[in-house]
């Protein structure tokens, strides 16, 4: 039996490929792009997020966690995140949803049998299973179980992912993906190792690759102010995308600075809380510019 | 192609601006008057100046009963009813009171609201049904009614059936009258009471078009634009022809159909007009050929029926041999709708082959306004009719014509959306009951033998009256308006109630699957299997309303929920919707014998049933709103996941399958939809919930931004339109209480 530790199952996702998709998120990723607005899935391991907007004071954290992570500070709920081993027996006695153990291990077989419940839902629309995260490919065997299973039942099958793993892991999952997304932020490799904590030659190596197997293949670029958000770093990135004989189209997605609570309840710091999101007419007139080397282009 | 947008023609898009005006008017001071609305937006005009007008009992009680004495006042009524003309309209008529002040148990004074009143429907009593003489009232069975919680058993209810307006359209009120002269003749019946009632009403109603004639040539004679003059001129030659004649253009056959469902909702706040696009197309098409009417002014035609009434009517479909009936008129509905931007009910059938563009159009629409059309879908109901016998053609003509329903039109008494039973105090009742039955084994196979048998009692109890009010209801409320626009009841003298209709299905609704879903769900799990607390505990916190114990409430609502998929409460749910089908549908009326059809639908009655509901098992308080409909509850899926999907699976698993509908409900982010190949996918899920076997789709698309401004305060957002349930209303005609549960679904799913 595979196993695999994934933060969420969505379904009805409508931006992670075509048609109507259920994407499924694991847990972990090997960057750290400060404006990622999927925190919880950055770290490998279960982790514990404390919404204290919930918390009804009832107490049954503070009996069950055996670290004594949870006290009563002044009539308040005090969590010492720094004595919590993740162990997650404080979430299971929390009803009211204030503790929540972010990072559930799941059979392959079992992420497949919700995947499966909105069969209907694909049929109508060409759509299928995407599998993201965090990034899918820092648990191989798991993402290889997941796809092919869906595979076999006839499912469209995609995969996102920063292509930043060894060669090998995507050559192993390509025979059971039907479409590849994959996100290229930065063409520079120093201002990628700054932005992101990691450089990109294995990157856009592996996008070279991907490039010669035909695989149908959507590059994305998260357009962060500051970062990547003008129109040299996109016609760097479209130049390099429409060189993919196997490219179906170039997305740019638009940054967005909705992921506080996340950040909170996991105790960690919102580094992109303050940046601002670029205007629907910026994303339009990147968008243009990327147009501008022949390759179906759309912004969020 | 059909599907080309019209381009706007400034004068008519300045009239069908200033009757969206007018009707956002109309709706303040409506509230003013009688408070918000907690239903559906109706028609009705608001009217201060008293109305000389006192009914003419026949009853020592002073109420009036049967045909002849309704007939005779309903016709004294139009010859004092006010008239209304707007200058802007093409249209005349208007209606100003829910019901005829004495006649069909209306009272004026409490009859409209009142701004103070809490909307608390009563349960019922001996003066239930109003409509009927008090000695007709089955007064034996309400104390079972009350003890389930029945507000609604079904007794006396009026309309909620389809008529099929092209009768009325082809014969016109002249052709109608000579119909029931001539039947009355060849008949010759000793009583002519019937015939002499639908005389009456229908002289009535030329008497009150003649008065519109005399007041549209007065307006004229005083208006100094010359556009508006023309117009009121027109108004009065379109309805000098109508007093007798059948309509002959488009505009004629708009200005009858004003005419029929005006006399329709004041007597029975009946609101079926047709297949809409189907009745008016043959009028569009020879129109245009003539170079009498433009796609524009075709438009401002429905703007004012829209502005007249919303009226429920469905465009698309298929005919009985299956062909696609989208047509330009359909496109047209659509535009109309989208041009005058106020709650208007249009249904669009969905089926496997319908014409996309039309499906794309209306969706376009509804992310512009916010709402728009709901969807019924073919998939479950035109199969689900068939099954009790019925050819699929003939299922086919069903149209989606009231809040929930479809009906034959002119052919199906199935008094849709007015009989509905509490699926959960039969839960609270077998709690009870087994606790106090020392003997009794504590188990779920235990309290679901008795759930079953308390919900037997309360189907049985509401099929006795179903009984009693086919036997009676004629002689006390008839259905006078409709009979007219029926295929039988004025061939045989009968009222539809009283063997005038061929097919005879009665429809009940059952209220609050998910919470007695979840309910059974919390039980099993954390009693049973877990014993994290007793039976008596339990019912401990449920008589205490959890009181100091939100922890134990929390525990008992956390358990995996319907809508979830594959859980306990997904169980339940499709057990209890399975036992109440079965209930309903697998064995008829003890006396006729007439078949029911089971559904699963509250309307906006779901604080009603929950303010008589102590806390139930599944963490609900005592007095909070039950679930609505057969959606799952709001939040249903843990991490606050978008759960349309889900929800669409739940609601299919539990659709009963006969014909009647369980609608789903969904509440979508507009942004979202406009994102990328955001309408491509909701098209696609439509599609699919047809296929699922679904029967109906309400959809709202309002940012959850604006819904908590307007909730906050009305006035941000005056013109915001909600699709509730199967109707849709302005959101500041309705109370803060009633939007609440609105609000929570809306919040809960963007």
């Amino acid at each position: 039996m595979v196993e695999g530790i994934i933060t969420d199952i969505q379904r009805f996702s409508i931006h992670d490929g075509p048609g109507i998709r259920t994407t499924v998120f694991l847990k972990g990723c090997n960057q750290r792009c400060f404006w990622c607005h999927n925190p919880e899935t950055l770290s490998p391991k279960p982790e514990l997020q404390l919404y204290l907007e919930r918390c009804i004071a009832c107490g049954a954290c503070f009996e069950r966690c055996p670290e004594g992570a949870h006290t009563l500070v002044d009539g308040e709920h005090h969590f010492d995140r720094d004595v919590c081993t993740g162990c997650g027996a404080c979430a299971e006695t929390c009803y009211a949803r204030a503790l929540v153990l972010i990072g559930e291990t799941k059979s392959a077989d079992e992420v497949v049998e919700t995947v499966l419940r909105d069969r209907a839902f694909y049929e109508t629309s060409g759509g299928g299973v995407t599998l993201s995260g965090g990034d899918p490919l820092l648990q191989p065997a798991f993402t290889e179980a997941v796809l092919s299973r869906c595979h076999e039942a006839g499912l469209h099958t995609a995969v996102e992912t920063a292509a930043n793993v060894p060669w090998e892991r995507i050559e192993k999952i390509l025979p059971v993906t039907d479409l590849v997304m994959m996100d290229i932020k930065l063409m520079d490799s120093e201002r990628h190792r700054e932005a992101v904590g990691v450089p990109n030659e294995r990157i856009l190596a592996n996008a070279r690759r991907l490039g010669e197997t035909g695989k149908p293949l959507i590059v994305r670029t998260p357009v962060v102010p500051g970062i990547n958000d003008d129109a040299d770093t996109i016609r760097a990135i479209a130049a390099f995308a429409a060189r993919l004989p196997n490219l179906v189209s170039y997305e740019l997605l638009r940054f967005h600075a909705m992921a506080t609570n996340k950040y909170d309840s996991l105790g960690m710091i919102y580094q992109a809380a303050t940046l601002t999101a670029p205007t629907q007419e910026h994303m339009a007139a990147l968008a243009e510019v990327a147009r501008g080397y022949g390759i179906e282009v759309s912004h969020s | 192609m059909i599907s080309h947008r019209s381009t706007p023609d400034p004068v008519y898009q300045r009239r069908i601006e200033a009757l969206h005006a007018t009707k956002k008017e109309h709706t303040d001071l409506k509230v003013k008057l009688y408070g918000h609305f907690d239903t559906d937006d109706h028609g009705y005009i608001p009217w201060t100046e008293p109305i000389p007008f006192e009914v003419i009992p026949n009853h020592p009680s002073g109420g009036c009963y049967g045909m002849a004495c309704i007939g005779h006042n309903f016709r004294r009524w139009l010859e004092v009813h006010p008239l209304y003309i707007h200058p802007a309209s093409s249209l005349a008529g208007a209606w100003v009171y829910k019901g005829i002040p004495g006649l069909g148990g209306f009272d004026l004074e409490s009859g409209m609201g009142d701004p103070d009143r809490k909307k608390v429907s009563k349960p019922v009593d001996v003066s239930y049904p109003k409509s009927w003489k008090p000695e007709d009232r089955p007064t034996h069975l309400y104390e079972l009614h009350r003890k389930y919680n029945t507000y609604s058993p079904g007794i006396g209810n009026k309309n909620h059936f389809g008529p099929d307006m092209r009768i009325g359209l082809e014969l016109g009120w002249g052709g109608l009258l000579r119909k029931v002269r001539h039947f009355r003749e060849l008949n010759h019946p000793p009583d002519t009471s019937f015939y002499d009632g639908e005389e009456d009403l229908i002289l009535g109603v030329q008497t009150w078009i003649r008065r519109h004639v005399e007041l549209a040539r007065e307006m004229a004679a005083e208006e100094s634009d010359p556009k508006t003059r023309q117009n009121l001129l027109d108004i009065a030659e379109v309805n000098e022809w109508l007093i007798d004649g059948a309509p002959r253009t488009f505009r004629e056959a708009c200005q009858f159909l004003v005419w029929a469902q005006d006399i329709d909702r004041m007597w029975a706040l009946g609101g079926a007009l047709g297949q809409l696009d189907e009745l008016l197309l043959p009028y569009y098409e020879a129109d245009i050929a003539a170079g009498r009417e433009t796609d524009e002014s075709i438009i401002w035609h429905l703007c004012s029926l829209f502005f007249n009434d919303p009226h429920y009517s469905q465009i698309g479909g298929q005919a009985p041999d299956g062909h696609d009936l989208t047509s330009r008129m359909s496109f047209l509905i659509l535009e109309a709708m989208h041009r005058i931007r106020i709650p208007t009910n249009i249904a669009l059938r969905v089926h496997e082959e319908m014409d996309q563009e039309l499906l794309r159009r209306a969706l376009e629409y509804m992310v512009e306004d916010g709402t728009g059309v709901d969807f019924a879908l073919s998939g479950g109901l035109d199969e689900g009719f068939a099954k009790n016998g019925y050819p699929l053609g003939l299922a086919r003509m069903r149209a989606k014509v009231g809040c929930n329903w479809t009906a034959l039109p002119g052919f199906e008494y199935s008094i849709q959306d007015g009989t509905r039973l509490c699926l959960v105090t039969p839960l609270t009742l077998a709690l009870e009951e087994l606790l106090a039955d020392e003997q009794a084994p504590r188990d779920m196979d235990e309290l679901w033998r008795r759930y079953a048998e308390h919900l037997g009692i309360v189907v049985e109890a509401v099929k006795v009256g179903k009984d009693i009010h086919m036997e009676r209801q004629a002689d006390n409320y008839t259905e006078i308006v409709l009979n007219l626009f029926c295929h039988g009841p004025i061939e045989r003298g009968l009222d539809a109630a009283a063997g005038g209709l061929d097919i005879i299905d009665l429809a009940f609704d059952g209220v609050g699957l998910a919470t007695v879903a979840d309910s059974f769900a919390a039980i099993e799990q954390r009693v049973v299997e877990e014993q994290r607390l007793t039976w008596e505990q339990l019912m401990a916190h449920l008589e205490n309303d959890f009181a100091d114990a939100d922890d134990v409430r929390m525990m008992l609502h956390s358990v995996p929920r319907y809508g979830s998929g594959g859980s306990r409460a997904d169980g339940w749910a499709e057990r209890i919707a399975a036992l109440w089908t079965h209930l309903v549908r697998d064995t008829p009326t003890p006396k006729g014998r007439y078949i029911c059809i089971p559904g699963l639908f509250s309307h906006g009655g779901t604080n009603n049933y929950g303010k008589r509901l102590g806390a139930t098992p599944n963490g609900r308080h005592a007095g909070a709103p039950v679930s609505h409909s057969a959606d799952p509850d709001p939040g249903f899926l843990p991490g606050g996941a978008v759960a349309l999907t889900a929800k669409a699976n739940a609601v299919a698993s539990t659709q009963s399958g006969w014909g009647n509908t369980t609608p789903l409900q969904v509440e979508l982010d507009g942004k979202l939809v406009k994102s990328m190949g955001g309408i491509d996918a909701v098209m696609a899920f439509v599609m699919a919930h047809n296929r699922q076997g679904g029967t109906l789709i309400n959809m709202n698309m309002v940012s959850k931004e604006q819904v908590l401004e307007a909730h906050e305060d009305p006035s941000t957002h005056p013109d915001l339109m909600i699709r509730v349930t199967g109707y849709s209303a302005y959101f500041n005609s309705l109370s803060r209480e009633y939007r609440q549960p609105i609000v929570d679904r809306i919040l809960a799913e963007n």
